[in-house]
């Protein structure tokens, strides 16, 4: 086994551990233990497309999670107002499709059983029981809210073409704080603050290997997740060595001397931007799903710099490594949680966890700008360059020294 | 064969005219010398011909086709090549990477492993092929400028325009450039080459183009460029110690200038 190859069989280790989890571990908090993992899963999709955009193509944006509520919300609303019957309601808006009825819910806001009803909950009270609707398929909502993601991917693409560093930093945060703000205002079609339900990932439970799982087990969606995981390392995998990837790395170090060797930056700037935040808003919506309802706290700035933090720390230039830290520290961050007295002192670690994380980060910006796992997983990689370099180098002033003699 | 050809070309910032009717042709495997004071417009008239600023008004065509308002990327595409006067590798790739941008972003009919070999085959002539895995930012000053020529062989333009290529480079490296000059020319591509090195200027180039403050004022070869009244008050009238430095008279090297 050659040195350079020892991360991916670690990498290997690492998918067969997780792979198989779900159906070796036993213990009473199972529950727990999986959502922090499905919970790590999403992080870690967050991280990793984040990385691309901002690591290897240098396009810093703190829009990502605005990307991710673009995906959610869409895949919310979809999910909340339109809905499939098998007979008309007459109250709401409706249109027939072979035997049956698309419906489409009135918004009415936050209500409670004492202030009115949207249409269709009227008209189900009306039938009481005796007609099911259907809510919409929930891939058919994640379809629609990474499309929308890659729309908005795409619109803002555009808008930053310019900008750059700082400056595209702003307009991004400014594009995710405007959604925020923009959310919780619309309160009769978004809820507002108290937030939009989406229905499960699995409504009616499913059946995997024989055994069937129950809309709440948190075995589907884990499976769900990882899956979308791998799916999106194995496209940002493909990237990162495609030209594409080495395109947007030149786009990353000098845009106009990529651009006078005839790189088409500009395609180049709003692809990875499509990408990236298609790669968000997909997460968005399956963790929508997942959790049953969607906020705009979800993408407060402590959220984005969340993501930030965990790239800074895995590696922002590996996309794996960010991944990685991104699971590992919301592993860490909740197991934190667990408060502790020291002789009188009640240590409350909800709150000090954050601020050990926190100097977490500053120590590795200080001291290991590339992140800790992405240095390790170079130090494998490219330990043999650095070998054959000296040694060529070596060679070459042997080679010099004799034509002197 | 090349043909570049850049007619009343105008361009201003505010009110400051930095081109004023800048007319010339570069026709086949010619080598010319872009020279002038500082301020003259040389790195303004560069970056006007390869597409980073438009032109307010005049004409660049390369090969029959006008290229004055297409971006960067389109006019390297249509075959014109530059360096920057402050090089500008891609510091966090490998020498290797930054050679195989160019190669891929041109569609020359060449697999990516041809193009890698193509790249290897650069590096030995540039005497780089043992740092092709270091990253470009390991790299001493002038390795980074032959870096940024060996860019130029991946790209294969027609006409290339070399902006100050020996401005502090060691002399051992100055010979490889000048190898290379040769080497490109002889391919019979263009160049056109601003430098405030007066003697490679005028041991290499068998044309000059003087800009001063804007305006071409000499269009000739260096013997007849050398001895225009015009070149020498531009030159001369910058500074009365400067005199002997500008090597306009002599041909010597002027550092005084850059």
């Amino acid at each position: 086994m050659s040195r350079q190859h020892i991360p991916y069989y670690v990498g290997a280790l690492i998918l067969v551990f997780l792979l198989a989890f779900p159906f070796v571990y036993t213990a009473n908090d199972y529950p727990f233990i999986m959502h922090l993992l499905i919970t790590g899963f999403f992080y870690a999709i967050l991280t990793a497309s984040w990385s691309m955009l901002a690591g290897y193509a240098g396009q810093f944006s703190f829009g990502h999670m605005g990307f991710m509520a673009v995906g959610a919300y869409t895949a919310a609303l979809f999910s909340h107002y339109l809905h499939i019957s098998p007979e008309a309601t007459n109250l709401c808006t409706e249109y027939a499709f072979g035997d049956k009825w698309l419906v489409i819910s009135n918004p009415v806001g936050v209500t409670s059983s004492t202030l009115t009803q949207d249409c269709l909950t009227q008209a189900k009270a009306a039938w009481d029981g005796k007609v099911v609707v259907e809510n919409m398929p929930v891939w058919l909502s994640i379809l629609l809210g990474a499309i929308m993601g890659a729309v908005f991917g795409f619109l803002i693409g555009i808008l930053v073409l310019p900008l750059r560093a700082a400056y595209l930093a702003l307009f991004t945060l400014g594009f995710s704080e405007i959604l925020r703000a923009t959310i919780s205002a619309e309160i009769d079609i978004t809820r507002g603050q108290a937030g939009i339900e989406l229905p499960t990932l699995f409504q009616n439970g499913i059946t995997l290997f024989g055994q069937h799982y129950d809309k709440t087990h948190k075995l589907p969606p884990y499976y769900v997740m990882l899956g979308l995981l791998l799916l999106c390392l194995g496209i940002l995998a493909w990237i990162a060595h495609s030209r594409f990837g080495l395109f947007i790395r030149a786009l990353r170090e000098d845009q106009d001397a990529a651009a006078a060797l005839g790189v088409n930056t500009t395609r180049y700037k709003v692809l990875v931007f499509v990408i990236t935040s298609t790669m968000a808003a997909t997460a968005g919506g399956v963790f929508g799903h997942y959790v049953g309802i969607i906020t705009p706290n979800n993408l407060v700035i402590l959220q984005m710099s969340l993501v930030v933090a965990m790239a800074v720390i895995g590696g922002i230039e590996n996309f794996v490594a960010a991944a990685i830290g991104a699971i590992i520290l919301e592993f860490t961050l909740e197991m934190l949680r667990n408060s502790f007295e020291i002789g009188p002192i009640t240590i409350d670690m909800t709150i000090w966890r954050l601020v050990a994380f926190g100097i977490i980060l500053m120590l590795v910006l200080r001291f290991r700008r590339n992140g800790i796992l992405s240095p390790l997983i170079e130090h494998f990689t490219r330990g043999h360059v650095a070998k054959e370099t000296v040694a060529k180098r070596m060679a070459a002033a042997g080679d010099a020294e004799e034509g002197a003699s | 064969m090349t043909n570049l050809a850049v007619t009343k070309l105008n361009k201003n910032f505010g009110g400051n005219q930095v081109l004023k009717d800048v007319s010339f042709r570069v026709e086949g495997a010619e080598l010319v010398g872009l020279i002038g004071p500082n301020g003259a417009g040389k790195t303004t008239l560069t970056n006007v011909l390869d597409g980073a600023i438009k032109p307010n008004s005049g004409t660049v065509y390369l090969n029959g086709e006008r290229i004055d308002q297409l971006q960067p990327f389109e006019v390297a595409r249509a075959g014109l090549g530059r360096t920057f006067q402050v090089t500008r590798s891609f510091r966090r790739m490998t020498v290797i990477d930054n050679l195989m941008v160019p190669g891929l972003a041109l569609d020359h009919g060449m697999s990516a492993r041809q193009l890698r070999e193509k790249g290897h085959e650069v590096l030995e002539f540039l005497t780089m092929e043992h740092l092709r895995n270091d990253l470009a930012q390991s790299l001493s000053g002038g390795q980074q400028k032959l870096l940024e020529l060996g860019r130029l062989l991946m790209l294969d333009p027609d006409i290339i325009i070399l902006d100050e290529p020996f401005a502090g480079v060691h002399p051992r490296l100055m010979k490889i450039i000048y190898s290379y000059i040769e080497r490109v020319n002889d391919e019979g591509k263009a160049i056109i080459l601003i430098s405030h090195q007066m003697d490679s200027i005028f041991s290499l180039c068998k044309r000059l183009l003087v800009l001063n403050y804007g305006d071409l004022i000499a269009d000739g070869p260096p013997e007849e460029v050398r001895n225009d009244p015009k070149v020498i008050e531009a030159y001369l009238g910058i500074d009365e110690e400067e005199e002997h430095y500008t090597g306009v008279e002599g041909g010597e090297t002027s550092e005084a200038t850059s």
